[in-house]
């Protein structure tokens, strides 16, 4: 077998019993690895009345056939269901970590049941080793890391939570390698519900492929593909992701002030470029990655990764904060407390609104840059109103009797792109399986970036095709195990080829798109049993009532009106979201 | 766009044509055509014979500028240039016409200027570049029907390195001008499929693209949702007269354009400001 290790093993915490999981060779065509073979290992272990932070629920860490291969082959992706959400949820992750894991020798575990006392798990080429994680519980993630380095070997790879995953934050982080994190979702605090602290991996074995020299070839021409194209090959590699912070500010939908413009006056003093010109020391990469999108940063006083351009958003535009250096370091915290940037921004954001508006009594002001801070400390350790903000913008505006003031999606925060001047990733958003995320589709790229081409970014004509096509790839994608990034540069031919490649197997394009809708719509199943429905697929009201002011997106809203019903016709679903009986038989689920 | 990957491959000049471009560059060039199936590789002449080496034995044609980019060489110096190509294994020539003297309407002079390049070239076919960009339409017209006097079996819009590339509208009234057995190649800033679809819509029988790859990635995408990525665009984000800027273009041009914003039918219907 190439391409796949052959071998994944459930391990039960309450019990310390492990057991290896039953993967036939059909199973693994249908849903490849990470995110597909993950849902689908998780809806056999679990169903919609699992307790997300009980010890019943499952949470799986993936690799997929890709990992350990070709380009950008570090990645792993985290099954389970989210605390936040209460969907079924996954969250990716890059680095060395995804590599590191397949070469013990294991395509993924999953993890059962709870521990009584804080551990680790220590896997190498002899197996999974449950170890003591009391010393490390109640440290940060890079404490943490480099406290299992030390004890283990310097060589291996750590996954782990900190404060916020101990202290079941729901949206706490799990975090990877240096600054890396399976961000959203809170699947931090499923892994801090179980007492697991950290995943130590350090294996020796090789992933085989099935034809190294095509391989080889391919990868010579995915290199020059990729340095080509002007995101991948130019603006990613020059400024980071951060690159997007004048972009999107410039097509007026850049959120501030939760959501409630879309143009930021102080968008230029945290841009990318600004970045580049001030805290900017070396780009990183993960495992043998051409575009090396991470920034290695360093204020007066402190160093790290970052940040992305989502986190500079959620502690800058959203909050009215101008301050580089103080986004900077709440980026830093997060990553070192272990929680989601985009959840955690945005629910301050919505705090500051609510406080604006007279709902919640404690004063917490738009621009404060210091009180922002405080409050990340606040919402890991679960402290005053930061105890309140660790349940998500939903439960806190909620709270508040100003539900209408969560700028989320199924209970998901959304990220940085206000949905009023992007008709296609409004859909997209509305429709995610995992509440509101701009992964599961980005359109934009063919809406803003003109990647592969450009698309009229407020027709609503053709969206709902195009929605369901990026949903479907992205599935795949997620998988397969290859960095999103790559989409840009890439077609569904090309990832059949490289997964072809790789196992010696004979995918197609279409077989790419058909794999990834079953994915979807396995997804869909589980949201739909747990309670999911039509009600849940849509935008808080303010993207659907109140047009935005100024800007280049000004005087408009979102028609998703026009497209949903469009968009169930495509999936196969009811009037209702619901997968229809001859889909799922189509789609062989 | 009822065409498959093979048939959009087959339509494909893959071009590597910059100043820097070295050795490696057109290694890569020839082994990409190769592995995509492109109709050919279009080079700068000095490296036509490392082309022609390198693409022995495939089905991959090599073609070479002539006079490129500016068109400012004595016609026999074209001609000189074609016949080392052809020599050196061109199998193709894209020569860039005499730009000056076509506005000049010295029509001779281009006519002969063509034949000159065609003469040289035989038995291989010449595409005639006009660098559309520095047209007016009737600048276009006549270039298209004094290439064809002049025994050139092509047309070609531009050589990607004026004021602006192909649009489909120049593409459309070069068809319309030299009718269905002459081809039409449109050239600069194709940079994906969409950009590939609307100037074959417009007429084009070949492209003429350092995006090949590119292109290709992209029909894989376009093809589960073709009708979605084709959906009717506002009109004015393709049009010459939009993408038409006064520090590019001389100002009697620049005018020309503009003013033909203001007789265009869709003036009524398109905000020239929107997005």
């Amino acid at each position: 077998m190439h391409g796949w290790m052959g071998k994944v093993v459930k391990i039960d915490l309450s019990t310390g019993k492990q057991e290896p999981v039953e993967i036939d060779d059909d199973l693994r065509r249908r849903y490849l690895g990470g995110r597909g073979l993950g849902v689908k290992l998780y809806t056999q272990l679990c169903d919609e009345k699992t307790d997300p932070l009980s010890e019943e629920n499952a949470l799986i860490f993936l690799t997929g056939p890709l990992t350990g291969t070709v380009l950008t082959g570090g990645r792993y992706q985290i099954v389970s269901r989210s605390p936040l959400t209460s969907t079924i949820c996954d969250s990716s992750s890059g680095g060395t970590f995804g590599e590191a894991l397949k070469r013990t020798g294991l395509d993924g575990i999953v993890v059962v049941g709870k521990a009584d006392k804080p551990v680790y798990l220590l896997v190498t080429d002899d197996g999974i080793q449950v170890k003591d994680a009391a010393h490390l519980w109640g440290k940060d993630t890079q404490a943490t890391k480099q406290a299992l380095l030390d004890e283990t070997s310097s060589k291996a790879s750590v996954a782990s939570i900190g404060p916020a995953g101990e202290n079941r934050v729901l949206f706490a982080a799990v975090m990877n390698d240096k600054d890396r994190a399976a961000g959203r979702g809170g699947l931090g605090a499923v892994m801090g519900s179980k007492n697991l602290k950290a995943l130590v991996v350090n294996g020796t074995r090789n992933v085989t492929v099935a034809d190294p020299e095509g391989l080889k070839e391919l990868g010579s021409v995915l290199d020059r593909l990729v340095d080509k194209n002007p995101v991948t090959g130019k603006s990613l590699q020059v400024l980071g992701t951060s690159v997007l912070v004048n972009v999107i500010n410039a097509h007026g939908m850049y959120p501030t002030e939760n959501f409630r413009r879309g143009v930021f006056n102080d968008a230029e003093g945290a841009s990318g470029e600004k970045i580049a010109e001030t805290i900017f020391k070396a780009r990183s990469a993960c495992y043998r990655c051409p575009i090396a999108c991470g920034r290695a940063t360093q204020t007066t006083n402190a160093e790290g990764e970052g940040p992305e351009y989502e986190s500079v958003w959620a502690f800058g535009a959203q909050l009215a904060v101008n301050d580089l250096m103080a986004i900077t370091e709440a980026n830093y915290r997060c990553n070192q407390l272990g929680l989601d940037t985009i959840s955690c921004g945005n629910t301050i954001g919505c705090a500051m609104e609510l406080f604006e508006t007279g709902a919640l009594p404690e004063k917490i002001a738009w621009g404060d840059s210091g009180r922002m801070t405080q409050l990340v400390e606040d919402i890991a350790y679960q402290r005053g109103l930061g105890a309140e903000l660790a349940q998500g913008s939903r439960r806190l505006s909620e709270k508040y009797k100003r539900p209408e003031l969560s700028m989320q999606v199924k209970g998901m925060e959304l990220p940085a792109y206000d949905p009023r001047g992007v008709q296609g990733q409004a859909l997209a958003y509305a429709t995610s399986n995992r509440g509101g995320c701009h992964m599961r589709a980005y359109l934009i790229g063919p809406e803003i970036l003109g990647q592969p081409c450009f698309i009229d970014r407020f027709s609503t004509a053709g969206k709902a095709e195009i929605v369901v096509l990026f949903q479907d790839i992205s599935a795949f994608v997620d998988s397969a195990l290859i960095c999103r990034f790559l989409q840009f540069a890439m077609g569904a031919d090309t990832f059949a080829r490289m997964l072809n490649l790789v196992t010696g197997l004979d995918f197609s394009g279409e077989e790419v798109v058909s794999i990834g809708k079953r994915i979807y719509t396995l997804e869909r199943i589980f949201n739909t049993k747990a309670g999911f429905g039509r009600k849940d697929d849509t935008l808080p009201p303010r993207f659907l009532s109140e047009e935005l002011e100024e800007g280049a997106s000004r005087n408009r809203l979102v028609k998703l009106d026009e497209m949903l019903d469009q968009y169930y016709r495509l999936r196969g679903w009811d009037q209702n979201g619901a997968p229809k009986e001859e889909t799922l038989k189509d789609l062989r689920i | 766009m009822e065409i498959t990957r093979e048939e959009l491959a087959g339509m494909i000049d893959h071009t590597e044509l910059k100043s820097h471009s070295g050795e490696k560059k057109i290694r890569n060039l020839c082994s990409e055509a190769k592995t995509f199936s492109f109709y050919c590789v279009c080079v700068n002449p000095i490296y036509a014979a490392l082309s022609s080496q390198l693409l022995e034995g495939s089905d991959v044609v090599v073609c070479s500028v002539v006079g490129f980019p500016l068109g400012s060489i004595p016609s026999r110096m074209k001609a000189r240039e074609a016949q080392g190509a052809v020599a050196d294994g061109a199998r193709e020539i894209d020569m860039v016409v005499h730009v000056g003297a076509l506005k000049d309407k010295k029509y001779d002079s281009v006519k002969d200027d063509i034949r000159a390049v065609v003469d040289a070239s035989q038995p291989h076919p010449v595409k005639v570049i006009l660098e559309t960009c520095y047209l007016t339409d009737d600048e276009i017209v006549k270039g298209c029907e004094l290439s064809v006097e002049a025994g050139a079996r092509f047309v070609k819009t531009s050589t990607g390195f004026g004021a602006f590339g192909a649009f489909e509208d120049h593409v459309r009234l070069m068809r319309k001008t030299v009718g269905p057995d002459i081809g039409v190649k449109a050239s600069g800033g194709i940079m994906n499929f969409k950009d590939a679809w609307r100037v074959i819509r417009a007429g084009a029988s070949r492209l003429g693209t350092s995006a090949g790859v590119a292109i290709l990635e992209g029909y894989s995408l376009y093809k589960f949702a073709p009708a979605a990525w084709l959906e009717p665009e506002i009109p004015c984000h393709n049009c010459p007269s939009r993408h038409a800027k006064l520090d590019k273009l001389p100002k009697s041009l620049y005018t020309y354009y503009k003013k033909k914003c203001l007789t265009c039918e869709h003036l009524e219907t398109y905000n020239l400001f929107y997005d």
